[in-house]
């Protein structure tokens, strides 16, 4: 059985200020942030910087509060695969339970995640040129 | 300093073979098996999952104290720290405490940056080459 799993595409570091996060680690570790946006929907503010294949996502609430203490932590992992159907149906034959894919935030991107992750870690999937381009999201 | 990479991600297991059998058997996700092994410096036995040009750091406690046992008896199972790979790592270092930061010293090549610098975030420094 196989996922078919290319690459860790994202890295997800989640922080109740994701912006302060995203500018926390650009300062400190000479890491560029290369796009911020809110995500469609959720209004969750997303950061992101990349380091060679792997994406850095900040994600965070959209409005953020004032707070004593900026929290942050490692909060996922996605993985690259080249055709997500058949992910999907590799991970519900091993019994575990993925839901169906649906447009990433990345133009042409299909995303799933795992319920419940597996051995504590939240695992979502991602297959780039999944779909045309410009093709309206849900 | 440069970061050039993400060298690995570490996951805190509890059943060190138990969780790679899961791996390879539903996903085809196998240790490379000449890596890994008891990293008595860190009260750890571990494996590395790679997955292109990065890799999964499996690893579980082999004492009852220290930060890894410690975390998985508040937290369980998961994700537990990020390895960044730098150019230099004695030059990252102090730049990291010439920011404020601590930074402990390299044991084995690495170098664990506080978490008050990363707002929580379990960071290594590791300098490959």
């Amino acid at each position: 059985m196989t996922i078919g799993a290319t690459h860790i595409d994202h890295i997800v570091i989640s922080s109740n200020d994701s912006a302060a996060t995203a500018k926390q680690f650009s300062e400190s570790l000479g890491i560029e942030i290369k796009r911020a946006m809110v995500r469609p929907g959720t209004g969750a503010h997303l950061e992101f910087a990349k380091l060679q294949e792997v994406i850095l996502e900040f994600a965070g609430p959209g409005e953020v509060k004032p707070y004593d203490e900026v929290k942050a932590k490692l909060s996922g992992i996605v993985l690259a695969v080249d055709d997500i159907h058949a992910t999907i149906a590799a991970i519900r034959a091993a019994g575990f339970s993925v839901g169906d894919p649906h447009p990433a935030v990345q133009p042409g991107a299909l995303f799933t995640g795992m319920k419940g992750g597996t051995n504590g870690v939240p695992f979502g999937f991602i297959q780039y040129n999944a779909l045309p381009m410009g093709e309206p999201k849900a | 300093m440069k970061v050039k990479r993400i060298d690995h991600v570490g996951i805190v297991v509890k059943d060190l073979d138990a969780a790679l059998a899961t791996f390879e058997r539903n996903f085809d996700l196998n240790a490379d098996p000449a890596r890994g092994g008891e990293v008595p410096t860190f009260a750890i036995k571990n494996a590395f999952v790679p997955i292109g040009g990065t890799d999964l750091e499996f690893f579980s406690p082999t004492t009852e104290d220290g930060p890894v046992a410690k975390f998985v008896h508040e937290r369980g199972e998961g994700l537990y720290m990020m390895s960044i790979e730098v150019d230099d790592l004695t030059g990252a270092i102090e730049h990291l405490r010439g920011l404020g930061a601590r930074v402990g010293d390299p044991i084995n090549g690495l170098a664990f940056v506080s978490m008050k610098a990363t707002h929580g975030v379990n960071l290594q420094l590791v300098q490959r080459g």
